[in-house]
């Protein structure tokens, strides 16, 4: 039996700092997202998809959102299982009673913990959320839950494993020896955006598409293929339209980023990829005004989106520099001021920095003119 | 390099309509001196044309070059030297315009000509249609017109420019330049996208801050709103346990078990309450027929014992009166006699005052009778001196008045004056012997001296004698007649004979008039007041009286009464009434105090037998009642009936105790109301929560949680946003700011070096100040010791001289770099006192030696004795 697992699609995520055209398409990507989960169903005769919570971003989205949502998943054969998570937390009169009134037959809510079955002998153990913070495992009542018959036990659940990263308590925290103890075949978990495999029948699918920078292979959903008494063939496949890539650069001369730049270009599908660049290091003014030209008049043009960070690319005025402004006078006692307070200890220092940066600029600006 | 100029002639050029030539002209300070209107203005404007103006121009400056009227063409020629090199330009203006340029590179005519001049004198075309001295270079700064060094206007770019590229040779900087003003412009662009002249956020700046709190609103407000709908959650859980707990209440059995239950407790508390009250009415029946009959008989009593006190107290009232009776009619007699003792006293009284009184009457009527007898005695006198009185008043009233006497004697003097005059010019004629038959004017005469005064005939027998007195005798004749006839015509008025008769009258007059006194002061005397007759003094009162007095006086009475006697008998009279009226109010004083005595005995006399007739019938009354007959037996029966009924009722109100039913309704009361109120409370709860499912599905449809995380997100962008602007804002704020300094640094670099050149000058005209230049090189402010004065400030005369000081010390920089300079000052220092004047030449004559100074002034005083070429207009 095939089953597609996938979470956290967080619909209606709003992408409030970035400009009206690309949170659009952000959001238009989320929902496009739906569709390439039911066409990969389709396309590996998977009849049900599990959602493991987070379909959407908060308990209260707009109508819209819904029946965009609602309206995509029936546009496709297979049948939904959607589990409320602590984005989407299960309660009356709430968000999933606002679902449940537009979905039709092949979407199923699992707002209790009922177990249900899928197939023959083949049940679903959902652990629905009935709240933003649960302090209680939600598996908990697998190991208890009576599934007559059943040929294969699939747990679906929202949460993160317990000592999943160092942090102390934290809420619904699921054990990750959950599908041993509760003889489960596959335990599908939302919450973790990137794909993982906690144990062979412990895994993670991650986010479909891809919300934010964070190095954590998201963009896939798993197709999960379960036989009685084997451990899942779990394969990831790739869902996601936009790229979020975090690089991070330490430079030292304009033509070093320029190589880099290059490298960075080939490797990524420039239009659909977002990225957050960290410039470090230490280069001369004129190097510095280069590589933020380079990148402000090309490499920002060409990607979807750039998120700069050049705070700590230091760029320090060569001798060449102050000289060159030297000849005109009175330009060049500016210059000599701004460095001069660009080299003291006070909050002054960055500004006077960017000033003599914009001083050489402009300068050079029309040098070139 | 020195510019020398020479010779100047000047042709149809305004008012020099015939040619007009300065010759001579030398190195060092060449004077003019010429009286206003000879055109030495017009002189610097002919150079200023010759050198600036080009050639082919047609406009309101150079067609104001033609001699008013005239269609002609101006024309200017000026020889001078460069470096001992001569030059020589003729230029002319409107007709057939030309110009030529002889110098040692040859000669030039039209463009090339003009190209000449400007490269010679930094000068560059002028394409103003008034002339601009800016674009006239060193010359134009240095060749100063009337008044036009008052204001201290900065040189013009060309020579700012001129100057600073020399010092920045000198001081090793630049200023400006066009990088420099590519730079500032643009950084100037970016700083008004943020900032307002005076450091104002503005723009972009004001637009980001302004959208992240637009932002920050618009995220609390989706806060507000989402908490709302939480909250609503919230109640609506709230809302559903409470309903359940509530339909839980309305279904417990034991509460309706126990309603049943005190319901029937109920009924026999409530059949216990009406034997009690039964119970309670025979007792009250039985204990009030105890309570009559007792009544009854105490009253009886009571009445009894009224009865016999009543009684006593009417014997004792009654033996008391009795005393008093006997005092009280002895007193009554007494009182009786003293008041007919005090009537007959007062009737004494009476006589004895009336008699006195008809005695006083006598008396009074007595002395009135006497009073006016001698009234009318006065009276008879009075007549008679008033008689007396009128007759001397007439008398006094002849009197003639002295200015009428005096009038009356100048008459008399006339007389005697015009007598004398008769007297003198009449002709004297004695006769003597037998005049019988001698007749003067038919007359028969007499013997003697005769006068003749008129025409006169004497016969004297049959002989005529005719005598005429002269002529003036005749008159004075006449002037006699005429003052005799007015004296006696005055007389005659005055009824007299003649002047003796009128003083013997006045004396006469005067004589009454003392008489009329005396009359006067007796007739006073003679009416004096009475008080007896109620006469005041004075004759008119007296008159009066006796005017009103009848006919007949009264008789007099007979006999003159004894008023002592009468007054003594009256006294008598009066202390009599006094002793029986003592006597009589003593006895009533008696009568009064036996009868207080009594009253109060009388009184209670009077109350006993009323209350006693009261008691009586008040027993017969009670007697009369039904149970009296036989009262002690009912009373017993009565007595027995209502201890058995007391008892009867306390084991009712035990009975009653037991079953409370105030308590047990309380207890059912209790029950119902929990119920009701459970029914109601979930009533509540349903609604409730029907309005919150109500409101949770209107409002949970637009996605307020949604709207809640985009609102915060936009905060953080904005706000990320507004740091960035803010940043680039604070940059450009840095960058200009600097940018800024450093050009005020720069420039005071530059004009430093001015200063310096000026300072010997200027501790000349003013010790121990200073000067500053604006960055344009214009004068700033003068520096006095410690105090700083804007140079537009200070006066005419100051501003001149400093403007003149100010060119000197630019043409000696100017000079130094080899630059052509001269300097022409028109009527310079019209504003100056004395001392300055002299010092300014002096400053002017050492200028003199560096440069030409050409000095146009109509003040022949101040300037003929400085030594100078002087030169003149041909």
């Amino acid at each position: 039996m095939k089953v597609l697992h996938t979470a956290d699609w967080q619909l209606g995520k709003p992408y409030g700092r970035f400009t009206p055209e690309l949170r659009a398409a952000l959001t238009e990507a989320r929902f496009d997202v739906i569709d390439t989960l039911g066409k990969a169903a389709t396309e590996h005769s998977a009849r049900h998809i599990l959602v493991a919570g987070d379909i959407f971003d908060t308990e209260g989205p707009e109508d819209r959102t819904i029946v965009q949502a609602v309206s995509r998943m029936e546009r496709h054969p297979c049948h939904w299982w959607l589990l409320p998570g602590n984005h989407d937390f299960a309660r009356n009169g709430g968000l999933w009673d606002r679902v449940r009134a537009k979905a039709g037959d092949r979407i199923t809510i699992l707002t209790t913990p009922e177990p249900r079955e899928l197939e023959d002998g083949a049940w679903l153990l959902p652990a629905p959320l009935t709240h933003r913070h649960n302090l209680d495992d939600p598996t908990e009542a697998f190991d208890t839950t009576q599934t007559p018959g059943a040929r294969l036990r699939i747990g679906l659940a929202h949460g993160s494993i317990r000592d999943f990263g160092s942090r102390g308590e934290t809420n619904n925290q699921i054990p990750p020896d959950r599908a041993r103890r509760a003889s489960l075949d596959y335990l599908a978990l939302g919450d973790w955006h990137g794909v993982l495999k906690i144990d062979a029948r412990t895994w993670y699918a991650g986010t479909p598409e891809t919300d934010r920078f964070q190095n954590n292979n998201s963009g896939h959903a798993l197709l999960v293929e379960l036989s009685p008494g084997a451990d899942p063939v779990v394969t990831p496949l790739r869902t996601g339209r936009f790229h979020w890539l975090i690089r991070e650069r330490t430079v030292s001369s304009a033509a070093d980023f320029d190589a880099d730049c290059a490298a960075l270009l080939s490797e990524t599908d420039a239009p659909n990829t977002l990225l957050q660049l960290t410039l470090a290091g230490i280069t001369d003014l004129t190097d510095r005004v280069a590589i933020l030209a380079k990148i402000e008049n090309d490499l920002a043009h060409r990607l979807r989106f750039l998120d700069l960070r050049d705070e700590n690319l230091v760029g320090r005025p060569t001798e060449n520099d102050l000289a060159a402004l030297d000849v005109e006078g009175t330009l060049g006692i500016a210059a000599q001021k701004l460095n001069a307070l660009s080299q003291s200890a006070g909050p002054e220092a960055r500004i006077a920095r960017r000033a003599l940066e914009r001083l050489l600029v402009e300068y050079n600006r029309e040098d070139q003119a | 390099m020195t510019l020398r100029i020479s010779h100047i002639t000047v042709e149809n050029f305004r008012k020099f309509r015939a040619p007009v030539t300065i010759d001579g002209l030398t190195d060092g300070l060449n004077i003019l001196i010429e009286p206003n209107e000879t055109g030495k203005s017009t002189l610097l404007e002919a150079l200023r044309a010759a050198f600036f103006v080009r050639y082919g121009t047609k406009n309101q400056l150079t067609r104001s070059y033609a001699p008013h009227g005239d269609s002609v063409g101006p024309e200017i020629q000026v020889d001078f030297t460069i470096d001992n090199a001569p030059w020589s330009l003729t230029k002319r203006f409107l007709k057939s315009p030309s110009v030529e340029v002889t110098s040692p590179e040859g000669r030039a005519q039209g463009e090339e000509a003009e190209s000449r001049l400007h490269t010679l004198l930094g000068s560059v075309k002028d394409t103003s249609t008034k002339g601009d001295i800016a674009s006239w270079g060193i010359l134009g700064l240095l060749w100063i017109g009337q008044t036009e060094a008052l204001s201290l206007t900065a040189p013009g770019s060309l020579v700012r420019d001129t100057v600073r590229s020399i010092l920045e040779a000198e001081v090793g900087a630049v200023l400006g330049g066009p990088a420099w003003n590519r730079v500032h412009d643009r950084v100037g662009t970016q700083y008004d996208q943020f900032w307002t002249a005076t450091g104002k956020e503005k723009g972009k700046l004001t637009e980001a801050r302004k959208t992240a709190e637009d932002a920050q609103t618009e995220a609390e407000t989706a806060k507000a709103r989402l908490q709302a709908l939480e909250e609503n959650f919230t109640a609506l859980e709230q809302a559903r346990a409470g309903l359940k707990r509530a339909s839980r209440d309305i279904a417990d059995e034991t509460d309706i078990q126990t309603r049943k239950d005190l319901e029937k407790e109920l009924e026999i508390a409530r059949a216990a309450g009406q034997i009690l009250a039964t119970r309670r009415a025979e007792k009250e029946a039985a204990t009030s027929t105890v309570k009559a009959l007792t009544d009854l008989q105490t009253r009886h009593q009571t009445a009894l014992k009224t009865h016999a006190a009543t009684e006593a107290a009417l014997t004792k009232a009654r033996d008391k009166r009795r005393t008093l009776a006997t005092d009280l009619v002895a007193v009554r007699e007494k009182t009786s006699q003293t008041k007919e003792t005090l009537e007959q006293a007062r009737l004494a009284q009476r006589q004895t005052r009336a008699a006195l009184a008809e005695g006083q009457k006598q008396h009074d009527a007595l002395r009135r009778h006497k009073a006016i007898a001698a009234a009318r005695t006065r009276y008879a006198e009075l007549s008679r001196l008033e008689q007396e009185l009128q007759q001397a008043t007439a008398l006094s009233a002849t009197l003639i008045p002295p200015e009428i006497l005096s009038e009356l004697e100048k008459h008399e003097k006339r007389v005697a004056e015009a007598q004398a005059r008769v007297t003198v010019g009449a002709t004297r004629l004695t006769l003597s012997g037998d005049t019988a038959a001698v007749t003067f004017d038919s007359q028969p005469a007499t013997a003697g001296e005769h006068s003749i005064t008129r025409d006169t005939t004497i016969r004297v027998g049959n002989t005529e004698l005719r005598l005429r007195p002269p002529a003036s005798t005749a008159s004075a004749e006449q002037d006699l007649s005429e003052a005799r006839r007015k004296r006696d015509q005055a007389l005659e008025d005055l009824g007299l004979r003649n002047l003796t008769d009128a003083r013997l009258r006045n004396d006469k007059a005067r004589d009454a008039t003392a008489e009329c006194r005396t009359l006067q002061a007796r007739i006073d005397a003679a009416t004096p007041a009475d008080d007896t007759i109620a006469l005041k003094p004075g004759p008119q009162a007296l008159k009066l009286f006796i005017a009103g007095l009848p006919a007949e006086d009264p008789q007099p009475p007979a006999e003159t009464p004894d008023l002592p006697a009468l007054t003594s008998a009256v006294e008598h009279a009066d202390t009599t009434l006094s002793k029986a009226d003592g006597t009589h109010q003593s006895a009533i004083e008696a009568l009064r105090r036996l009868e207080t005595e009594d009253a109060p005995f009388a009184a209670a006399e009077a109350g006993a037998q009323s209350d006693l007739s009261n008691a009586t019938a008040r027993i017969s009354e009670l007697e009369k009642h039904p149970d009296f007959a036989s009262l002690n037996e009912t009373l017993a029966q009565a007595g027995k009936r209502a201890a058995e009924s007391a008892a009867a009722l306390e084991e009712a109100t035990r009975n009653a105790t037991v079953h409370d039913q105030t308590t047990i309704k309380r207890k059912i009361d209790t029950i119902d109301a929990r119920v009701r109120t459970a029914r109601e409370t979930c009533r509540k709860l349903e609604t409730e929560i029907a309005k919150l499912e109500g409101t949770i599905e209107s409002e949970g449809g637009k996605g307020l949680a949604g709207r809640e995380a985009a609102a915060r997100e936009a905060v953080e962008a904005a706000r990320a946003a507004l740091h960035r602007v803010t940043e680039d804002a604070e940059t450009i704020k840095l960058l200009r700011n600097t940018l800024e300094d450093a050009r005020r640094e720069t420039s005071a670099r530059f004009t430093g070096p001015v200063a310096e050149r000026m300072k010997q000058t200027i501790s000349r005209l003013m010790p121990g100040s200073d000067l500053s230049f604006s960055e344009d090189l214009a004068l700033d402010t003068l520096i006095r010791g410690d105090t700083s004065e804007d140079c537009t400030t200070l006066s005419r005369g100051t501003q001149e001289q400093l403007a003149i000081l100010t060119r000197i010390a630019f043409a000696d920089m100017l000079r130094e770099q080899g630059l052509p300079v001269s300097l022409i000052l028109d009527d310079p220092l019209a504003y100056s006192d004395d001392g300055r004047l002299e010092l300014l030449i002096d400053i002017i004559a050492d200028a003199a030696k560096r440069m030409q100074v050409i000095l146009l002034t109509c003040r022949e005083r101040a300037f003929r004795h400085v030594t100078a070429n002087h030169v003149s207009l041909t």
